[in-house]
C-alpha cells in the first residue's frame, strides 16, 4: 500500500476523477493529448525505454512467435468439420425429450406428472381411456420445443419411464407451429433409445 | 433518465479554466452510445459515454435488455427444485457455481446434511466452472484488446472441461446437476482419471497463456495503469471477486466464510500486486484470474484424490418444504459474491428469492474506473471486470 493512489482513496469514492486520472498521467503517456482534462498533467511525458536490446532488434521476437505457430501446425487438429463429421453424444446426453414407444404404443399413462414438474410449462396433454392394460393413454401429447429448456425433470418425474431425453440435438423449425411437437414427432421406439434407457437404469 | 440531467453533472465538476491556459482550450462534451450491440460489451449492455474529445468524462451503464424476471419466476415454481435450471441461467458461463449457491442456501434452510461424496463432487464441479469462466474472461479480454489467438486457446481448453461436464450430467452449458440434497447423477466411472488427465494437460497451458498474453508487451501497455480501482473505492462500491482481489484486498468467501467443504483444502488467494503498474489496474484484475485458475486446479487435485465412495442421491428429500423463515446464503462464484436471499412461508415453493449478483454490483463501479480514461480504455476496463449480462439483468 505504498501507492499514492491507494492512500488518498477514501475521497476517491466521492471524487473519482482525480483518482482515475492520476495514474494515467504518471504511467500512460498516451493519455496526454492536447485536450485538457482535470487531473491530467500537461507537462511533456518522456517514454520510458524498458525494452531490452534483443526485443529492440525485433527479429527474435518474430521468430519466437513463428515457432509457436509452426508447432501448432503439427499438433493434432482440435476442431471437427461438423455437418460432414457427425458427433455422437454420450449416453448421459440430454437431447430433446421423446415418448418411449413399445410394441407400437406409447408407454405413457397420461398421469400428468411430467407436465406438473416441467419448470418451463412446455408439456400439454389430454388423457383418454383405452382398452389396453394401462387403461389410460394420452390422446394428445405436445411439447413446445420453444419453451423446453432441456432440464430433464420430466424424465426424472415419470413413473413409467415413458418420457426420456433422446440423443437428438438438431432442432430445426421454420415457424412457431412447427415447434410444437405432437405425438407424431415425439414417439420413438425402444430400440432407438436403448443406450439411454440402459444408462437411466444404471444411474437411478 | 433525462439525458440532459446526466450531462449537467460532469460539467459542473469541470474547472472553468485550465490553469495557465485560460478558457481558450475549453471544449464541448459529447454523448455517445456504446452498445447494446457492441462486440466488446459482452452481451447487451449499453454504455452512455460522456466524452470530451477522447477523454471519458462519465459513463452511465444502461442495463435490462436481458431481464427475464428470474426472481418473480421463482415464486411461481411448484417446488424449490424447479428453480435450479433457472439459477443456471444467471451466470451462464459458470452455471455450476450458481447452482451450488442455491442448493447450499436451500439445504441450510432445510437443515439437511448431504453425503461426503456429494460435497466433494460439488467442489470439483464448482472449481471447474471457475476455470471455465476465467478462461472465457481471459480469452475474450484478450480479444477485446486485439489479441485473437489466446481466445482460441482458451476455448480449446474450455472444451475439455465441458466434455467432462457433459459426460457427467448430459449438458455442456446449463447443467441442472446439483439438486437440493444431492446430485442428479453420479459421476461416470472414469471420472477421476479424466479429471487427473485434465489437470496434467491444463497446467502447462497456463504457462503458454502467460507467454502468449499476460506478459505480452502490447497487452501490458494496454492494461497496466488503466482503470485503477483503489482498494477503498472497491470496498465502498461492494465490489467482490477477482475485481476486488485485483485491488489488493484479501477477501474470498471460500476462506473467510467457508461453505460446503472448502475449509478442508489448501489453496492461496491471489491478489493484485501492481507488478506492471498500479495496484488495482486492469492487468492486476486479469492476472488474479490467471492465478485463480491455478489455485482451482490445486483444489480439484486435492478433492479428486480424497473423493469418497457413496450414494449421491440418498439425502434428496421427498418433499422440500422448509419451515417458514428466511436465509441469506453467499458463495464465491468466479465473478464474486453471489448471494441468495430465500424466504420461505412453509409451502412447497419459495415465497421470495432475491439474488445479489456479483456482476451487477461490480458493474456499478465502472463509472468510477472510467472517468478520466480514454475511450478505448473503456473497453479494457469493462472486460477486466468480467460481467455476464445474464446475471446483471437476471
Ligand atoms: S426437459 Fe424440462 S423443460 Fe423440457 S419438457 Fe422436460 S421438464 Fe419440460
Ligand atoms: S409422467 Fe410419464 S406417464 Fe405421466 S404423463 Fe408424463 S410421460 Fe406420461
Amino acid at each position: 500500500m505504498t501507492n499514492p493512489a491507494t492512500e488518498s482513496a477514501p475521497d476517491g469514492a466521492r471524487e473519482p476523477i482525480k483518482q482515475a486520472a492520476a495514474p494515467t498521467a504518471a504511467g500512460k503517456p498516451a493519455a496526454t493529448g492536447s485536450t485538457p482534462t482535470p487531473g491530467v498533467s500537461l507537462a511533456p511525458q518522456v517514454r520510458r525505454k524498458d525494452l531490452t536490446f534483443l526485443q529492440r532488434i525485433y527479429i527474435p521476437e518474430i521468430v519466437k512467435g513463428m515457432v509457436l505457430t509452426i508447432k501448432q501446425v503439427f499438433r493434432p487438429k482440435f476442431t471437427r468439420q461438423y455437418p460432414e463429421e457427425r458427433w455422437d453424444p454420450p449416453p448421459s446426453f440430454r437431447g430433446r425429450p421423446v415418448l418411449v414407444e413399445e410394441n407400437g404404443v406409447e408407454r405413457c399413462v397420461a398421469c400428468g406428472l411430467c407436465a406438473r414438474v416441467c419448470p418451463a410449462l412446455a408439456i400439454e396433454m389430454q388423457a383418454a381411456e383405452t382398452p389396453l392394460e394401462k387403461e389410460r393413454y394420452p390422446e394428445r401429447f405436445e411439447i413446445n420445443m420453444l419453451r423446453c429448456i432441456f432440464c430433464g425433470f420430466c424424465e426424472e418425474a415419470c413413473p413409467e419411464e415413458a418420457i426420456v431425453m433422446s440423443d437428438e440435438y438438431e432442432l430445426v423449425f421454420r415457424n412457431t407451429e412447427d415447434a410444437i411437437y405432437g405425438k407424431d414427432k415425439l414417439l420413438m421406439s425402444t430400440d432407438r433409445l436403448k443406450t439411454r434407457l440402459e444408462f437411466l437404469r444404471k444411474a437411478r | 433518465m433525462d439525458p440532459r440531467a446526466i450531462t449537467a453533472e460532469p460539467q459542473a465538476r469541470r474547472p472553468d479554466t485550465v490553469p495557465g491556459l485560460g478558457r481558450s482550450l475549453d471544449s464541448q462534451e459529447m454523448v455517445i452510445n456504446m452498445g447494446p450491440q457492441h462486440p466488446s460489451t459482452h452481451g447487451v449492455l449499453r454504455l452512455e459515454l460522456v466524452v470530451d474529445g477522447e477523454i471519458v468524462v462519465d459513463v452511465i451503464p444502461h442495463i435490462g435488455y436481458l431481464h427475464r424476471c428470474f426472481e418473480k419466476h421463482c415464486e411461481h415454481m411448484t417446488s424449490y427444485q424447479q428453480v435450479i435450471p433457472y439459477a443456471d441461467r444467471l451466470d451462464y458461463v459458470a452455471a455450476m457455481s450458481n447452482e451450488l449457491g442455491y442448493v447450499v442456501g436451500v439445504e441450510r434452510l432445510l437443515g439437511i446434511k448431504v453425503p461426503e461424496r456429494v460435497e466433494y463432487i460439488r467442489v470439483i464441479m464448482a472449481e471447474f466452472s471457475r476455470i471455465v469462466s476465467h478462461l472465457i474472461a481471459i480469452g475474450t479480454y484478450g480479444m477485446d484488446i486485439g489479441a485473437f489467438t489466446p481466445f482460441l486457446y482458451c476455448m480449446r481448453d474450455r472444451e475439455h472441461v465441458l466434455d467432462i461436464f457433459e459426460r457427467t450430467c448430459g449438458a455442456r452449458l446449463l447443467y441442472n446437476y446439483m439438486w437440493v440434497g444431492g446430485l442428479s447423477h453420479d459421476v461416470p466411472p472414469d471420472f477421476q482419471e479424466s479429471v487427473r488427465r485434465f489437470c496434467r494437460y491444463f497446467k502447462p497451458n497456463v504457462k503458454e497463456l502467460n507467454d502468449l498474453l499476460s506478459y505480452n508487451k502490447i497487452f501490458v501497455e494496454r492494461t497496466a495503469n488503466v482503470g485503477v480501482l483503489p482498494a477503498a473505492v472497491a470496498v465502498n462500491y461492494a465490489v467482490s471477486g477477482p475485481a476486488l482481489r485485483g485491488s489488493g484486498v484479501h477477501w474470498d468467501l471460500r476462506r473467510d466464510d467457508p461453505y460446503s467443504i472448502y475449509d478442508r483444502f489448501e489453496f492461496d488467494i491471489p491478489v493484485g500486486l501492481g507488478l506492471k503498474g498500479t495496484v488495482g489496474d486492469c492487468w492486476d484484475r486479469y492476472m488474479v484470474r490467471v492465478h485463480e485458475m491455478e489455485q482451482s486446479v490445486r483444489i480439484i487435485e486435492q478433492a479428486v484424490e480424497q473423493l469418497p465412495p457413496g450414494d449421491v442421491q440418498s439425502a434428496i428429500p421427498k418433499r422440500i418444504r422448509p419451515n417458514a423463515g428466511e436465509l441469506y446464503a453467499r458463495t464465491e462464484t468466479p465473478k464474486g459474491e453471489l448471494g441468495y436471499y430465500i424466504v420461505s412461508d412453509g409451502t412447497a415453493s419459495p415465497f421470495r428469492v432475491k439474488v445479489k449478483a456479483p456482476s451487477f454490483v461490480n458493474l456499478s463501479a465502472l463509472p468510477a474506473m472510467c472517468r478520466g480514461a480514454m475511450i478505448s480504455d473503456v473497453v479494457a476496463i469493462l472486460g477486466s471486470i468480467d460481467i455476464v449480462l445474464g446475471e446483471v439483468d437476471r
